[in-house]
């Protein structure tokens, strides 16, 4: 799962790159995961509309 | 109004827009510094004491550049390897260099190399990849291009080549005559020489490492 | 004249739709030169040799949309904010100063071509970086004129009624013309050169581009089917969350080769894997409105089935919305998937796959709803209330929609060719190169894309025929 670092300079990203799409997983989650508070916000706001 | 779902709020679509463009803008920006500084050019010091750099300094000119594959990274990386004469010399200074590689780096663009051939891959498919052109075995000692122009090395063959392109035709597709001077010529091939010693991730591919593999050539 | 009607605005964006109609006949009549040169090496060379014929080619492709953009977004202006454009004089000055500019680059570009290896050429000559050509002083002169243009634009939008579509155009256009800001500054450093080259084309044709077509199918949608603004826009904003989202990191799949990283080959693979995403849903979403108000006026009370009709306002223009939103998934999506992930992209990577990726995909996701949104500007201009196909514009759209997908065809299975013998097989050197281009599929490609070239420069002659006449048919309802 976690394999040696291969880039050639450290870096937080190459960090991150550490075995399979580990990198890329993190980023999408980081991006998608507020939608959820922003669905219960407006959630909330329609609830008190009606 | 219990059953109006979010999913179809346009408020709700809107912020998640606004939100996933503005935090993917930032991540770009941010990876864009880090990457600026793996990509910055590295220099002459950097060479001496071994330093591997993705992009090393125009000093790289006065060395020596193979092709290997690197069995930890999976993939062919550019090897800096002893002195090797360039046009005659290996104490090209720093200024020198640079010069050089910055009158060729302008060559590339001011005769729109771009529009036939790849460099690093983009561009036009007319002509060959530029990439490694450097570690082309065609232009080594015993390469076919080398003999053609009748010159005793890699660099003058190359040079000779960029000068008078329409007195060696290589293939029914030529090379169009760009006016490109002795001096632009030496720049070009530096700047050729520089571009082969770039870190591009194993691209491309098994560079110059297959012979014989078509028509028993 | 009907013309005398119009509005300020609308009547720019007819002349802004009209230079971008010679630019694309320009295009393709270039093109089909390098076609030629494929096919026979020895054609115009050393007089306009291929790399020139390229430039032009790719560069009248870039301009042509760029300004069919802004007139597109001169038309809706009035529509959706319900006001005037604001400084519209300004915007007309800036047009005739943004053509003349045009006209001595390509003048140069043609008869100065290439100029000694220093500052000036780049400043007057070309910058020599493929789709950015135009040397500096017409960059200056781009960011002047698109600055004018941005102005109008939320001038306006500020002033009149702002919709979604309006909303999403004014931030959409200044990322665009900001972008171009990014490739304007010369550096010895390829690598670095290569990566901000990028910001803008990609940022462009893969972000901005693409977010602008979504604002203009929406805007089509609500005037040529009359489809429910609110269900519109919220599509609309869907698709900006997955463009941008998908889109921005997906620049990553142009970082794999460059000396950038070994870190982006994860994120360009991912995140440009889901940028087709949003081209599906697009299409999903002109189909679905177009057979929900269809289906509407079918159910709706009809005294006999005679009087069952079409919803479509403006038949050629949606036929060309309805193939952007088939060309832009296949050609932008798929064709784009097919290299997307980089185990694949090291062998396909600068072969003829890319170009007939880049071929579908121009015309698929822009040249097809710019086309359109031309047929709806005739429509307007000569105040017809249905317009309807005439046989030209029926020809038209099948001869060039048949001749890019042949030429598509030809060229990825070309793009084979060189990928398994030039890469695959012989490492990518020069020798391996010329023998993958000797091949026999490979040739055989290249003649077909030149045939179909022809195709499609058949149908350009018809649209233009279809454009100019087909406002005073009397087929059209008034």
């Amino acid at each position: 799962m976690f394999e040696p670092f291969t880039d050639v300079i450290p870096s937080f990203f190459g960090w991150l790159n550490q075995g399979p799409l580990t990198l890329t997983i993190f980023l999408h989650t980081v991006i998608i995961l507020p939608m959820i508070w922003i669905y219960f916000q407006e959630k909330k706001r329609i609830e008190n509309e009606g | 109004m219990a059953n109006r779902s979010v999913w179809s709020d346009n408020r709700f679509w809107q912020r998640s827009a606004a939100w996933v463009t503005g935090f993917a803008a930032i991540l770009l920006i941010w990876l864009t510094f880090d990457t600026s500084m793996q990509i910055s050019m590295g220099s002459d010091e950097d060479l001496k004491n071994g330093v591997t750099k993705r992009v090393p300094g125009p000093t790289v000119i006065n060395y020596k550049i193979t092709y290997e594959m690197d069995a930890k990274r999976g993939h062919e990386v550019p090897v800096i390897g002893e002195k090797e004469l360039f046009f005659g010399r290996d104490d090209w200074s720093e200024e020198e260099a640079g010069a050089l590689l910055h009158l060729g780096k302008l060559g590339s663009q001011a005769k729109n190399c771009m529009n036939c051939h790849t460099l690093l891959g983009n561009g036009a498919y007319y002509a060959p990849d530029l990439t490694k052109a450097w570690l082309d075995p065609a232009w080594g000692p015993e390469g076919s291009l080398q003999a053609m122009t009748g010159k005793p090395t890699k660099e003058e063959a190359m040079a000779e080549f960029l000068q008078h392109p329409s007195q060696y035709p290589t293939h029914e597709r030529m090379m169009p005559n760009l006016g490109i001077t002795a001096e632009e010529a030496k720049g070009l091939v530096a700047f050729l020489k520089h571009m082969s010693s770039i870190d591009t991730n194993g691209f491309p591919r098994n560079f110059g490492k297959i012979k014989g593999a078509v028509h028993g050539k | 004249m009907a013309s005398s009607t119009l509005n300020e605005s609308k009547q720019l964006a007819t002349w802004y739709f009209t230079f971008a109609f010679i630019l694309f006949g320009a295009q393709l009549l270039f093109g089909l030169v390098a076609a030629i040169q494929y096919v026979m090496p020895g054609f115009l060379f050393e007089i306009l040799d291929f790399s020139v014929a390229r430039t032009l080619h790719i560069n009248a492709l870039v301009v042509w949309m760029v300004f069919a953009m802004f007139g597109s977004v001169y038309w809706l202006l009035p529509d959706e904010t319900g006001i005037d454009t604001v400084g519209i004089k300004i915007g007309k000055l800036l047009y005739w100063i943004f053509v003349a500019a045009i006209a001595v680059v390509v003048l140069v570009y043609i008869f100065v071509q290439v100029g000694p290896a220093d500052e000036t050429t780049i400043w007057f000559i070309m910058e020599g970086r493929e789709y950015i050509e135009a040397p500096r002083w017409a960059d200056f002169g781009i960011v002047v004129v698109a600055l004018g243009f941005v102005a109008n634009l939320f001038l306006t939008g500020i002033k009149g009624k702002q919709t979604g579509i309006v909303t999403v155009l004014m931030a959409d256009m200044i990322a665009f013309a900001g972008l171009y800001l990014a490739g304007m500054f010369f550096t010895d450093n390829i690598s670095v050169d290569q990566y901000w080259w990028w910001w803008v084309i990609h940022l462009w044709v893969e972000a901005t581009w693409e977010v602008f077509v979504g604002a203009i199918a929406a805007y089509g949608l609500i005037t040529m089917i009359g489809a429910h603004r609110k269900v519109v826009e919220m599509w609309l904003w869907i698709e900006v969350a997955m463009l941008f989202g998908s889109g921005i990191l997906g620049m990553g799949h142009h970082y794999f080769w460059i000396g950038t990283p070994e870190y982006w080959w994860e994120i360009g693979a991912l995140f440009s894997a889901l940028e087709p995403l949003p081209l599906v849903a697009m299409f999903v979403h002109v189909l679905y409105d177009w057979g929900k108000t269809q289906g509407a006026e079918m159910n709706a009370e009809h005294t006999d089935e005679d009087s069952v009709r079409s919803v479509i306002q403006n038949k050629p223009a949606f036929t060309w919305f309805v193939f952007n939103a088939f060309g832009n998934f296949l050609g932008a999506g798929v064709w784009g998937f097919f290299h997307t992930l980089p185990q694949v992209n090291l062998y396909t990577h600068g072969t003829q796959f890319t170009s007939a990726h880049g071929h579908l995909a121009f015309f698929g996701a822009y040249a097809t709803i710019l086309i359109g949104m031309m047929y709806i500007a005739v429509q307007g201009k000569n105040n017809i209330k249905v317009m309807n196909n005439t046989k030209s514009s029926i020809w038209a759209v099948s001869l060039i929609v048949g001749g890019v997908m042949g030429m598509t065809v030809a060229l990825t299975i070309a793009g084979y060719v060189q990928v398994l013998v030039s890469r695959a097989q012989m490492g990518a050197t020069w020798a391996g190169y010329f023998d993958g281009q000797a091949g026999m599929w490979f040739a055989q490609g290249m003649d077909w894309r030149l045939i179909m070239g022809v195709v499609t420069f058949l149908g350009f002659l018809l649209l233009a025929k279809d454009l100019l006449t087909t406002g005073k048919n009397p087929v059209h309802e008034r």
